[in-house]
């Protein structure tokens, strides 16, 4: 019973890693923006990122 | 005493005879195979070879003497033949200071004979005796029997402390004898007497169950507690299976990792350097030229380097496709520290940063770039690289993770099984015999003893 689940599961896993590998899946996080205006490319600072009021690191010892 | 006749085939006759001692009824089960027959009214024990039923001891029960689960009379069945409970005995061992005791149910089918069934904390074993001699080891720490091994779990001196019914040897209440086990689960040999004299039994473990079902008995078995000698582990030949599995599969991710690695475009797209003022002086978002992502969807890589030295710079990206509208928005950090103090000479952070974009569909895109840093520090030359259809290792290694996980757990609580069955031993511990328990307590001892030490 616990070699056949593991069968199941070991296979489920196989299979999960063939899908992410091939449709590309990342463990990055990223932020999707539907129907940017074309007038960006004319303009980019049109465009409000999601990220414009990032906290900087000013880093260092 | 007389014979009711030869047996035949089935079940044994009985016989009710009287009690020299009370004048009680007793019931004989097994006439003429039986050796002692106890008087259930003044616990008599009385000779069932002598024509007169000779008391040979008497002795004084508990008041509170547990009945036997097994109640004698009972018939069932034990691998496809009938036998009747006729006996029942509790045995008494002493290890250090705590008695243990477990009970003795003697079973009898007139042409088998006599088997046996022992239960201790609702663990059960059904017995019989062995017909040749097993091989003992010099040290006694094994024995072999039909070609197994069987390991040396423990030596007490059994005392008699209840007896009940028939039994075919000369039976006496607080007569003891030494009693050593070794288990090869689910099978355990029992040698009882003296080095030179002993008689040899072997059990094989049953669930409670088991016996409740042979015997027909109402109600549930008493739950077995704790993790008995020759218990066999409800894990311990999946183990062996499930790491087979994990080889198989292991071989397969490796194998699958080949594969996609052989066959990802991983093209590079884009590849471009650029130079960012710090001063500020207006827009410094700015856009790429078009590139086109080919094949399938399927992720982005990109890939900032940036010629920082005791500073930052963050870049704001957005993949945007230029005919659909959609953009695939994120930020960056590319930052460098070095310095030297006490300690040493020190670095933190890194010139590159890569990051992944996720399932990318086919089409032209562009970049939109915003860099950010402190003001006034210069100018920062960055490059930007973006590939196409890159293997992601993260997936394969969360993939081994994923998969060792379970069967780590499962060896684990194997392991743990086994511990708590040999913690009960005399030894405390696994049999030094290269097995995977002794090889980690023999690790765990080590690290003990060297804490010890300290």
């Amino acid at each position: 019973m616990i070699r056949r689940l593991f069968l199941f599961y070991g296979l489920a896993v196989l299979a999960a890693v063939s899908f992410a590998e091939y449709r590309g899946w990342s463990l990055n996080r990223m932020d999707e923006v539907p129907n940017v205006p074309r007038s960006v490319r004319d303009n980019p600072g049109s465009y409000r990122s999601v990220y414009g009021f990032y906290h900087h690191y000013t880093g260092g010892k | 005493m007389s014979t009711s006749g030869p047996a035949s085939a089935g079940m044994p006759h009985v016989k009710s005879l009287n009690c020299p001692g009370c004048g009680a009824s007793l019931t004989v089960r097994s006439f003429g195979n039986a050796v002692t027959i106890i008087c259930n009214s003044c616990h008599s024990i009385l000779d069932a070879q002598d024509p007169k039923l000779k008391i040979l001891q008497t002795f004084k029960a508990k008041a509170n003497e547990d009945p036997p689960l097994i109640p004698l009379g009972s018939r069932g069945t034990i691998r496809g033949v009938a036998y009747e409970a006729i006996g029942f005995q509790r045995r008494t061992i002493q290890v250090e200071g705590i008695s243990y005791s477990w009970h003795e149910y003697v079973l009898f089918n007139p042409i088998k004979g006599f088997r046996y069934l022992t239960e201790y904390d609702g663990h059960w074993n059904d017995v019989s005796i062995l017909r040749s001699l097993p091989d003992l080891s010099p040290g006694e720490g094994s024995l072999k029997y039909l070609g197994e091994t069987y390991n040396h779990f423990q030596t007490a001196n059994a005392a008699t402390s209840f007896v009940l019914g028939e039994f075919p040897w000369q039976v006496r209440v607080g007569e003891t004898v030494q009693v050593s086990d070794y288990v090869s689960p689910p099978r355990v040999i029992s040698g009882e007497g003296t080095r030179k004299e002993a008689t040899w039994s072997m059990g094989e473990y049953m669930a409670g169950r088991e016996v409740w079902k042979a015997f027909n008995l109402g109600g549930q078995p008493p739950a077995a507690i704790g993790v008995y000698e020759n218990q066999p582990s409800p894990l311990g030949a999946n183990v062996k299976g499930v790491w087979t599995l994990l080889g198989v599969f292991l071989a397969a991710l490796l194998a699958m990792a080949v594969g996609f690695y052989s066959v990802a475009r991983d093209e590079e797209v884009f590849d471009q350097t650029y130079m960012f003022d710090t001063t500020p002086k207006g827009e410094a978002s700015f856009v790429t030229d078009t590139f086109q992502l080919k094949g399938r969807t399927s992720d982005v890589e990109l890939t900032t380097s940036a010629q920082v030295d005791n500073n930052w710079i963050y870049i704001n990206y957005a993949l945007i496709n230029q005919d659909t509208g959609h953009a695939y928005d994120f930020g960056r950090e590319v930052s460098y520290y070095h310095g030297y103090d006490s300690d040493g000479s020190w670095t933190e952070g890194s010139r590159e940063n890569r990051v992944v974009v996720p399932s990318v569909p086919p089409g032209n895109y562009y970049l939109r770039i915003e860099p950010e840093s402190d003001p006034h520090r210069g100018t920062i030359t960055y490059t930007v690289t973006l590939k196409r259809d890159v293997p992601q290792a993260s997936f394969f290694g969360i993939a081994i993770l994923a998969l060792l996980l379970p069967a780590g757990i499962l060896t684990w609580r194997s392991l743990n099984f086994e511990h708590l069955r040999w913690a009960e031993s005399d030894y405390g511990k696994a049999p030094d015999d290269g097995s995977l328990l002794s090889s980690v307590e023999n690790i765990a001892g080590s690290f003990k003893s060297s804490g010890d030490k300290e």
